[in-house]
């Protein structure tokens, strides 16, 4: 590399030059390309043997899906699952089963480290290359999923990347990225959360979602009250509504009561009743510490799985 | 961090500084009346420019400069098709750049832009090789496409790879990549118009 006829040469630079490139061809024999919307085809990666991960908003059917394999072959996938919450969709496609792609330890990963974005948004691979950005913890997608770790890019997510891998320097997959997830903002999913997901898709079509179905926002409470019914703190939730058929709905709750626990922890702002629901196991019940009528009351309540109706 | 690794960024900044002092000798503004300023590159050693066409409007009066000193440059050929225009600057000189054949291009290796966009003089912008688009009759590569952040002002300034040598002109931006004319149309394009002045 640094005997160049130019003179000019740069070993350092051209070391990573090439170094880059061949991540990226590593990296190119595990993504395929999604027909599966007008304009521009999407990327998908080839995760496990015959099953392919992909942005779930590019598919938009679910049979016979058009897909072009690494080598340049054309064959089809069927949709075995979605989950819109973390925008992925599962593909089985028969005769993808040589080029499982290789993840890589992400818990390594900086704010700072070089990574590439790969796509396939047509016959060839294409590439861009950044740095991570910031490392976020615990975020929420505007659908509800929670996601322990995000990466933040400072890179493009081009037409037709979504869907496709986000690599590091030897082209090991690090997670999938989506333009669409936070709303425009080009992020990655990482690569545990995508097996998680990709887990429940396998076992049973969704990710299941525990569902109790009311609207609640946090109130303080009075001081007297506080004092009158020995509790923790004073923030709670106001039920400001119960949806018809729910099991809310079916356990008595209404509107105006006011949730002071759930399974014993405290409530004060709505995502903690999200986390509690998220802990529940499924079948078994969320016990509810309720203020109605200046009484505390406990209410069980037996969630339903909202993933399964979608 | 390690000592190795402190070490290997700043053979890499070295390498980078190597690069751009090098560019910065290969290339010349061009400016014509109205029309804002592009970037030329010097075909050759000496007294021949390249830029892109849509730098250099027909019948407008040129200058190419550097250093601060402005010269004129007349047209000798244009290629529409593929952006290209030909230069006489007689006072024009600087390093042979080598081309690069845009068969061997990998996606991820890195490229450099170098130019005045917007103004700014001698800009270095580095980034990665993302596709190369072929014509569909003869599979030949037409366009190289480059995720690097380019401006106006780059138009006519050479992408080079990590070694310095020419792989393309930088010609437009389009959905934010950047997009080149490969070195070896305008290799070809250089030998036809001297060729036909020769005849």
């Amino acid at each position: 590399m640094s005997t160049s006829k130019s003179g000019k040469a740069s070993s350092t630079l051209a070391d990573l030059s090439s170094q880059l490139a061949a991540a990226v061809e590593t990296a190119g024999n595990s993504i395929v390309a999604i027909h599966a919307r007008r304009r521009i085809p999407s990327s998908g990666i080839v995760w496990r043997d015959g099953m392919v991960v992909s942005a779930s908003h590019t598919v938009k059917m679910d049979e016979k899906v058009p897909v072009t394999l690494p080598g340049g072959e054309s064959t089809v996938g069927t949709v075995i699952g979605r989950d819109s919450a973390t925008d992925l969709v599962a593909l089985r496609i028969d005769g993808a089963k040589a080029y499982v792609a290789a993840k890589a330890e992400t818990d390594a990963l900086k704010v700072g480290s070089l990574v590439l974005a790969v796509g396939r948004p047509g016959r060839d691979v294409a590439a861009s290359f950044g740095i991570i950005s910031a490392i976020g913890k615990g975020w929420r997608t505007w659908q509800g999923a929670r996601i322990d770790r995000v990466f933040r890019l400072d890179l493009a997510v081009y037409d037709g990347f979504s869907g496709g891998p986000l690599v590091d320097a030897s082209g090991a997959v690090l997670g999938v990225n989506n333009s669409a997830l936070a709303r425009g903002t080009p992020m990655t999913l990482p690569a545990l959360a995508v097996d998680r997901v990709l887990d429940e898709l396998i076992e049973r079509g969704h990710v299941r979602r525990p569902f109790v179905g009311v609207a609640a926002q946090p109130v303080a409470l009075a001081a007297s009250l506080v004092k009158q019914h020995e509790l923790s703190d004073d923030a709670a939730l106001l039920i400001v509504s119960v949806a018809d058929g729910s099991p809310a709905e079916s356990a008595g709750i209404f509107v105006g009561d006011v949730l002071l626990e759930a399974n014993g922890k405290s409530l004060s702002r709505p995502t903690d009743l999200l986390d509690a629901l998220a802990s529940v196991p499924g079948g078994e019940q969320l016990r509810l510490k309720v203020l109605r009528g200046g009484a505390v009351k406990s209410v069980s309540v037996t969630p339903s799985d909202r993933g399964a109706r979608q | 961090m390690s000592t190795s690794m402190l070490g290997s960024a700043r053979a890499m900044s070295s390498n980078l500084n190597g690069l751009s002092e090098m560019l910065r000798r290969t290339v010349v503004e061009v400016r014509s009346g109205a029309s804002g300023s592009g970037t030329g590159i010097i075909w050759g050693g000496a007294g021949l420019v390249v830029t892109n066409a849509h730098c250099v409007p027909r019948g407008a009066a040129l200058e190419v400069g550097g250093d601060g000193k402005w010269r004129e440059a007349a047209t000798l050929a244009y290629h529409p098709q593929h952006d290209l225009a030909l230069l006489a600057a007689p006072s024009a000189s600087g390093p042979l750049l080598e081309t690069r054949d845009p068969e061997s291009l990998r996606a991820g290796e890195l490229v450099f832009a170098y130019g005045h966009p917007l103004g700014v003089h001698d800009s270095l912008a580095m980034g990665v090789l993302h596709a190369v688009t072929r014509e569909e009759r003869t599979n030949r590569v037409r366009w190289i496409i480059a995720d690097v952040r380019l401006a106006p002002g780059n138009s006519g300034g050479p992408l080079v790879d990590a070694e310095g040598r020419l792989v393309g002109i930088n010609s437009m931006v389009v959905n934010g990549l950047g997009v080149a004319v490969p070195a070896n149309l305008v290799q070809r394009f250089v030998e036809r118009a001297l060729s036909q002045r020769a005849a």
